[in-house]
């Protein structure tokens, strides 16, 4: 941390604190001196930048731009913060991903939602936003939704036409004597989902790949700014339904560290045994993903038969089965009964029971390992250049895990080593995934063990320990939260302004933007057959991709 | 003749055998996946199939925009007919053979060597790219696959000296049998490659080319693509049964049941394998094919040759 400290005495700073257990929280005077300072990080070893956050801050006339550096190997990291002017004109700001790889999207991100150009950017289109949104930024503050919405058949008309347009473009390039072609891999694709590859391809030979993504953004970030701080739940866990649960984990310790309220020590156990839960409930359809990307869907039954057992449990104890809403900030939302722990029991024993098949049929498949054991290697530099995490980091052999890196909720009093793979190859994520999903399962087996305990001593009281009352309004404040989500990890940065009912600005950094931005990377060079296997590989689920 | 035609093993045979393999494939393929299948119509949902042939019958048929109507029409039509030819060669029964001829494996083989180029032609003919790409990877496969195919085929015809199905099924004996289990391997993955079954399901690999060169086919023509593809399930199930396991002899009395019970063992070997197997890509397919199954073809000839020599005194 010193080293790092030493660093910004080079510069004009308004403020250096360290916050939490791991980070260097700064302010520089001046956003010219950023590049410099990106750099000397850089050398210092925070090679990864996990998100770009820009927050309008409409009464001062700023935009107070938030950069999260973090080092996956020695787990230093530094919250970089400084000022630039709001109007458009001025709203510039110089460009780290010629620096970070990892930026790029990000970069581009922050241009389309607010206007913030970055010089020297290589590539500075507007992403994630369909054309009637183009330079209009919808994130600012004074971006008018309701006037916006006014005109929708004509934001209708000018998508379709600005979609020939483009089609007619691309098709134009082409040289016409050669057998080239651009093929759209998605959105309706079958094994696509929202989002949609463009594919420039020479038969079956692949040349290039651009992701064009946004299909299901539902601008998540705006809609809690505009519910209060309980509401706002539904609007977070739908960062993707697969894993809602870690998703509301995190944005509630942000409030809660914003409120500075202590949650019981039976919400915490609660929070690490509900989310394991939704971790395994993702990690089933991720590898069932997998397989289905080969033309294989047996895994994805057998995931199915497993997974609907522990919905079973998360039906038991919220009443939903995916969309739980169960987690809130000041706790959980409901109290334990004993037979919803029996329920657990039953989709822990199936697990146990099908494990070995899975293990046999799926995992050690040969006809897989030809395919897939070669195929979308990442190594350990691209992870760290990319800001990739998760399941695809520890594939490649980085140990990073916020569970054990920053520990939230009880996972300090767990049993818990990271788990990784060597390769980084597709067939290398495969087995991260199961493996995950075994360590997830002993997770479980120790919380479930420690709540019955506490509660047979008589330390929990499951009917009331849930939940510590929370205030109505918040103070002025701003947090961040991190979580080691089913994907990766998920960074949510909270704003909040003086007597806050709702949040002012939230910022949910989401893996599968930076995971998408491998797939031209890990494409190029390839044959059409290998688009599903490496994309269903990178586990990319499209809601978190869009938010 | 006419009931030879139109109900066994003619037109009437080909729809029964379609609706009956279809609901054993997804009743078979859902126990594999820990699934019910069908189950609302009919006891065990056997109506299902019956419902969907039907639907697709009724449905519209649309023709894609800047496509050759006539070709885009004709090809399912052609592919159909040509598809269900094959069945009047098969001996079901002893002595029933609608078309006895002395050439019938030769003529077995190039009916089903037609079927893949019509299905290119559908490709080519949807004006559509994940169609033609579909429709170059069917001719990619099946140029690779058959050949192995054919050779496998002839095994029999070597051993026994004869291209006439009927007699290949007198003669064969349990000796012939032992004999041509390795050409019967062969045949089966061959089989695979022809029928676009995992793990050679690449024409049709949904999750690269949507649906290959079914992707632009609707209601009747898709019907007609349909009836095709089990029609030549049928021939080759049936060729394989024939050529390989004595066809409809049985060990305890000489009957189309046989025959059928061995069509069914093959379908539900490849649909364990389907149910376990992930697709490969072409370039793993056409490695496969031509420095692995094609050589061992040739190999298993010369050992029929040999077995020929050695256990039927073929050398005097």
């Amino acid at each position: 941390m010193d080293d790092l400290k030493n660093i910004f005495s080079l510069f004009d700073t308004e403020y250096i604190t360290e916050y939490k257990t791991s980070w260097l929280k700064v302010k520089l005077s001046f956003s010219s001196n950023l590049l410099d300072v990106a750099q000397m990080l850089q050398k210092n070893g925070l090679r990864t930048i996990s998100t770009i956050s820009p927050t309008d801050f409409i009464d001062e006339n700023k935009i107070e731009m938030n950069y999260f550096f973090e080092d996956l190997v020695t787990k230093r990291n530094c919250w970089l913060k400084c000022d630039i002017p709001r109007e458009l004109k001025h709203c510039k700001i110089e460009s780290l991903s010629n620096l970070f790889k990892g930026a790029l999207w990000h970069e581009r991100e922050a241009y389309s939602m607010f206007g913030v150009k970055f010089l020297n950017h290589p590539d500075l289109r507007p992403i994630i936003l369909s054309q009637d949104y183009y330079n209009k930024f919808p994130f600012r503050k004074d971006f008018d939704w309701q006037e916006h919405e006014k005109n929708s058949v004509e934001n209708m008309n000018l998508i379709v036409e600005s979609f020939q347009e483009e089609e007619h473009l691309s098709e134009n390039k082409l040289d016409p004597n050669s057998s080239e072609m651009i093929l759209n891999w998605g959105p309706t694709h079958p094994a696509s989902g929202p989002i949609r590859l463009k594919v420039h391809c020479d038969g079956e030979d692949i040349l290039g790949i651009d992701p064009d993504i946004g299909f299901v953004w539902r601008a998540l970030e705006h809609l809690v700014t505009q519910k209060d701080f309980v509401g706002a739940i539904v609007a977070v866990e739908r960062l993707c339904f697969m894993d809602n649960i870690n998703s509301m984990v995190c944005y509630a310790q942000a409030v809660e560290e914003i409120a500075e309220i202590e949650i019981t020590e039976f919400a915490k156990w609660m929070r690490v045994l509900l989310g394991e839960v939704g971790r395994i409930s993702s990690h089933m359809m991720g590898m069932g993903g997998f397989y289905n990307a080969m033309g294989l869907h047996t895994v994805a039954m057998w995931n199915m038969d497993m997974r609907e057992l522990f919905l079973d449990f998360l039906e038991s104890y919220s009443g939903a089965r995916i969309a739980t809403a169960s987690v809130e900030a000041g706790g959980v939302r409901y109290g334990l009964a004993p037979e919803m722990l029996e329920e657990l029991q039953k989709a822990l024993d199936k697990f146990d029971a099908t494990k070995e098949d899975i293990k046999n049929i799926f995992i050690n498949n040969p006809t897989m390992k030809m395919r897939a054991a070669k195929l979308g290697i990442l190594t350990q530099d691209e992870v760290q250049e990319y800001a990739l995490c998760g399941v695809v980091a520890r594939a490649s052999g980085v140990k990073t895990d916020i569970r054990i890196d920053e520990p939230y909720a009880a996972y300090d009093q767990i049993e818990l080593e990271y788990v990784t793979q060597k390769g980084g190859s597709a067939k290398d994520r495969l087995f991260q995934l199961f493996e995950e999903i075994e360590q997830s399962v002993s997770i479980i087996k120790q919380a479930k063990k420690h709540i019955e305990q506490k509660i047979e001593e008589g330390e929990f009281n499951p009917t009331k320990d849930y939940m510590v009352k929370m205030p109505k309004k918040l103070p002025k404040g701003e947090a961040i939260a991190r979580v080691e989500w089913a994907r990766g990890e998920v960074l949510m940065h909270l704003v909040t302004q003086e007597k806050a009912k709702s949040p002012y600005r939230l910022k949910m950094k989401a893996p599968s933007f930076n995971h998408t931005m491998m797939v031209e990377h890990l494409l190029k060079g390839e044959t059409l057959s290998d688009i599903p296997l490496v994309f269903g590989s990178l586990y990319i689920c499209q809601g978190d991709l869009d938010r | 003749m006419l009931f030879e035609i139109f109900i066994f093993p003619g037109i009437l045979y080909i729809l029964v055998w379609t609706v009956v393999l279809f609901w054993f494939f997804r009743k078979f393929m859902a126990a594999l996946h820990k699934r019910v299948g069908p189950s609302f119509n009919g006891p065990a949902g056997s109506y299902q199939t019956l419902f969907d042939l039907s639907k697709l019958l009724t449905k519209e048929s649309i023709t894609p925009q800047g496509v050759n109507p006539y070709l885009f029409s004709l090809m399912p039509l052609l592919a159909a007919s040509i598809a269900i030819v094959p069945t009047a060669l098969i001996p079901w029964n002893s002595g029933s053979t609608v078309l006895s001829s002395n050439y019938a494996l030769l003529v077995l083989v190039v009916l089903i060597g037609i079927e893949p180029f019509l299905l290119f032609l559908t490709g080519f003919g949807s004006n559509n790219k994940y169609s033609f790409l579909g429709g170059i990877r069917v001719l990619t496969q099946m140029i690779s696959m058959e050949t192995s195919f054919f050779l496998a085929a002839l095994s029999p015809a070597i051993l026994f000296g004869t291209l006439n199905l009927n007699s290949i099924v007198e003669s064969s004996s349990w000796l012939s049998f032992v004999v041509l289990i390795p050409g019967f391997f062969l045949y089966f993955i061959a089989l695979l490659g022809l029928l676009e079954q995992p793990p050679f399901n690449i024409p049709d690999a949904e999750q690269e080319i949507v649906y290959g060169f079914y992707t632009e086919y609707s209601g009747t023509n898709y019907f007609l693509l349909k009836i095709a593809e089990f029609s030549e399930f049928m021939a080759v199930f049936a060729g394989a049964a024939t050529l390989f396991l004595g066809g409809y002899r049985g060990l305890f009395f000489d009957n189309f049941l046989c025959l059928f019970l061995k069509m069914l063992a093959i379908a539900v070997v490849m649909m364990v394998i389907r149910a376990s197997t992930p697709r490969i890509t072409m370039k793993q397919m056409l490695q496969f094919s031509w420095s692995y199954l094609v050589p061992l073809t040739l190999l298993n000839l010369a050992w029929i040759m040999a077995a020929k020599i050695l256990f039927f005194g073929a050398a005097q």
